[in-house]
């Protein structure tokens, strides 16, 4: 309990605090939770983390580090830990933000909040522990567990424990939006609050998803159904699959809004069109499970258009509304507090030295740049084939959650050391270089994947065939140079990763503890209340936002030409298709 | 002021839109159809599209008319090992752990194929690029309970190296195939 103290923080007597740097008035039981799971989430980062070396300096064929037998198993640690366990323990506790924080509530069914968090703790060790004793050789799950491999049995359980917790922990969170449109008929949800709980919404479809497909796998394990439809899985399946990266996309998107906000003193310059943009996501978005399915045999050409272009891209549409209203907010917030001399004057002013700032700004750009763009190109029925299961795909996945949603929550998690564990980080220098070593490293690392990838035809999911396809002279070694910098990026990345977390928690540990009403330096020039009063909804909406603009049209011309780029090289190809 | 944080106050759906962002989404939404038009079109006039007559099979039977076709087939000698002619267009290619059955063929450049794909027991990839250009590469997802019908015309001579890229189990490394192109058989 000693330890426990350590991390506390002082409560009135109904268990309230008010934060020094948001202003929100924090319940205690909300709080514990947050750094609860937080902390597992940053444990998770940790096991993945290693197992990122493991892969890399694997696909690395010139160290070749992990043997065939054995790769699988590596591999499958790794998309675990990270793309499951990190992802999902950082958006409960985002969701316990969103929602009773925000909204100044206490947190409901507390009880429920550590149960969930119990199941799901249960399910990632087993789900850890089934890969893990997957013998030499054997088939292992990788991500997807696709049927009819021979998976362990245990692994389908697991999962489907894990996902009954999440569901459980995010009780408290749909009590709590309860609870207040109860309290408040007729008033609106903050915007933070409205997304958060759009998120939760998007991640029940997915967790239905979820235990539908391995529920099916497992049945067929152990031997209740006689046959499993290979197809029909891959649907089931890329409802969590997919759904489960449209629930980080969705919580990412609620933290850009928070932290541009709370460190970068941006506005909503459009309550009606950013709302009506996450609307669209709950509609459409989880139609991009169909991405997977697109060189399918099986699912016909019009299930394949509608639902791969979320419905004539209804969601891709609400992706580049969120590209301008958040920039915008950053533009409008930061002019209106005198600080947007010029056309970019708003953004070169920004407190780049904060890591909780530059963390979020590069999770946007790069999130859009790199993950967005490709996303929608890949997703093209047609342009898929060139890039399906080869190492581009890899590449977007690591755009979209490498490089978006990681450092998205690299940022988040800063600001909790912060404001919530109170403590200043152990060194400030470090701290700030964290984001732009590993936007930088990992940035290089996705790059060249889809380079190799697209241009050089390297697969995915496999422990060499650059240099050494066996029984064959045929190899893919005209790729291998660009495997230098690419392994390089990528070990520089997993050195990145490892100091953002040998930071966090010397923080946690030894940090000097920061005192009440004291903003550990987190506040935007001016503070976060700079505009208020005086300013009006209507002179933020009149607000100059030509700078956002020119970065959007630039964004748009990169969209344009990289499209037209991936259709000449497919237009260049043999006759394929009826 | 509005901020993420606080409820908006008033009747906020009425409150204007910046014009800047309303030209934007104009962009945007227009670019939005724009690609749905022309993915949706390429399906009609495009000559690269990843459709195909698909049909339900159990793979014994997969198994049995793979090997029909392999028995009526001729076979022809290529840089020092024999490939399958096809009888008439029909080119039967199955995986299976960890080789591709019908591999290596040889096919007439310019000739339409229909190439029938499937797998005996697992999900397979089918990875396909020449070895003179690998930048032209195409793939596939392969169903052990489904056959797949594919139609393809290769222009160009070269040997096409097929690689599975769908995890397939420890040896998938090795599952390697290949195609020769010839301009006469």
């Amino acid at each position: 309990m000693k330890l426990l103290s350590h991390f506390d923080n002082d409560y009135d007597e109904d268990g309230f605090r008010t934060c020094s740097v948001t202003g929100l008035d924090i319940h205690q039981d909300a709080e514990r939770y947050v750094k609860l799971y937080g902390v597992t989430a940053v444990i998770a980062l940790v096991f993945g983390g290693i197992f990122a070396l493991t892969v890399a300096l694997t696909r690395w064929e010139v160290v070749s580090l992990i043997s065939e037998q054995n790769y699988y198993r590596h591999l499958s640690m790794h998309a675990w830990n990270i793309l499951i366990f990190w992802m999902v323990f950082m958006e409960i506790a985002i969701l316990y933000v969103g929602g009773p924080m925000v909204l100044g509530r206490k947190l409901p069914l507390p009880k429920i909040a550590g149960l969930g968090y119990l199941i799901m703790l249960i399910g990632a060790i087993g789900v850890n522990w089934a890969i893990w004793t997957t013998p030499p050789g054997a088939d292992a799950p990788l991500l997807t567990a696709y049927v009819p491999l021979e998976v362990a049995t245990e692994f389908y359980a697991f999962a489907i424990i894990f996902l009954l917790g999440a569901t459980v922990a995010a009780l408290p969170f749909f009590a709590a939006i309860w609870l207040e449109k109860r309290g408040n008929p007729g008033k609106t949800l903050p915007l933070v609050a409205f997304g958060a709980f759009i998120t939760s919404i998007i991640a029940v479809q997915a967790i239905l998803g979820g235990i539908a497909a391995f529920g099916y796998a497992f049945l067929w394990r152990i031997e209740i159904l006689d046959t499993i439809n290979t197809g029909v899985y891959r649907q089931l399946y890329w409802i969590i699959g997919h759904g489960s990266q449209q629930i980080n996309l969705l919580a990412m998107i609620t933290v850009w809004y928070f932290l541009t906000h709370v460190v970068g003193g941006a506005v909503v310059v459009s309550e009606k069109v950013s709302r009506s943009a996450f609307v669209l996501y709950l509609f459409f978005i989880n139609l991009g499970a169909a991405h997977h399915l697109m060189v399918d045999p099986g699912v016909s050409v019009g299930w394949r258009v509608f639902n791969t272009s979320y419905a004539f891209y209804g969601a891709a549409f609400a992706s580049m509304i969120h590209a301008f209203a958040i920039p915008a907010g950053l533009e409008a917030g930061r002019r209106q507090r005198g600080k947007g001399g010029g056309l970019f004057g708003w953004l070169t002013s920004a407190p780049w030295k904060n890591p909780v700032f530059s963390s979020t700004i590069f999770s946007i750009i790069l999130f859009g740049f790199v993950g967005g763009i490709t996303g929608v190109l890949m997703g093209q029925l047609q342009l898929n084939m060139t890039w399906h299961n080869t190492f581009a795909t890899v590449g977007h996945f690591h755009g979209t959650v490498a490089l978006g949603t990681s450092l998205a929550f690299f940022g988040l998690v800063f600001f909790v050391t912060k404001t919530m564990f109170r403590r200043d980080f152990i060194s400030t220098k470090l701290a700030q270089i964290i984001p732009y070593f590993y936007a930088g490293a990992m940035g290089i690392a996705t790059l060249l994947m889809m380079y190799v990838g697209i241009l050089y035809g390297v697969p995915r999911r496999t422990s060499s065939v650059v240099e050494n396809i066996p029984g064959t002279d045929f190899s893919i070694a005209a790729a291998e140079l660009l495997f230098i910098p690419l392994g390089l990026g990528a070990v520089l990345a997993i050195v990145a990763g490892a100091l953002f977390i040998v930071v966090t928690v010397a923080s946690l540990l030894f940090g000097k503890r920061l005192e009440d009403g004291d903003d550990g330096g987190l506040l935007p020039d001016g503070g976060i209340a700079a505009t208020d009063g005086g300013i009006t909804t209507e002179e933020i909406h009149a607000t100059d936002m030509r700078g956002t603009f020119t970065l959007c049209l630039i964004f748009m011309a990169t969209f344009v030409l990289l499209y037209i780029l991936n259709w000449f090289l497919l237009t260049q190809l043999w006759q394929i298709g009826a | 002021m509005s901020t993420p944080l606080d409820p908006p106050k008033g009747n906020w759906w009425d409150n204007p839109v910046n014009r800047r962002e309303s030209i934007w989404l104009g962009i945007a939404g227009i670019w939005s159809l724009a690609i749905f038009g022309w993915m949706s079109g390429f399906t009609r006039f495009g000559d690269q599209n990843p459709v195909g007559e698909t049909y339900e099979v159990d793979p014994q039977e997969q198994w049995a008319r793979t090997q029909e076709y392999l028995d009526e087939a001729e076979t022809i000698e290529i840089d020092g090992v024999d490939a399958v002619i096809p009888p008439d267009d029909s080119v039967y290619i199955t995986g299976y752990r960890f080789a591709w059955e019908g591999l290596p063929v040889a096919l007439e450049a310019g000739k339409q194929y229909d190439l029938h794909l499937g797998a005996y027991d697992v999900q397979h990839g089918f990875s396909v690029r020449p070895e003179q250009s690998l930048s032209q590469q195409i793939n596939l997802q392969i169903f052990p309970d489904t056959e797949w019908i594919v139609p393809m015309t290769f222009e160009d001579p070269d040997t096409y190296h097929v690689i599975c890229n769908e995890y397939c189990g420890s040896g998938h490394n090795g599952m390697h195939g290949k195609f020769f192109v010839r301009e006469e058989l």
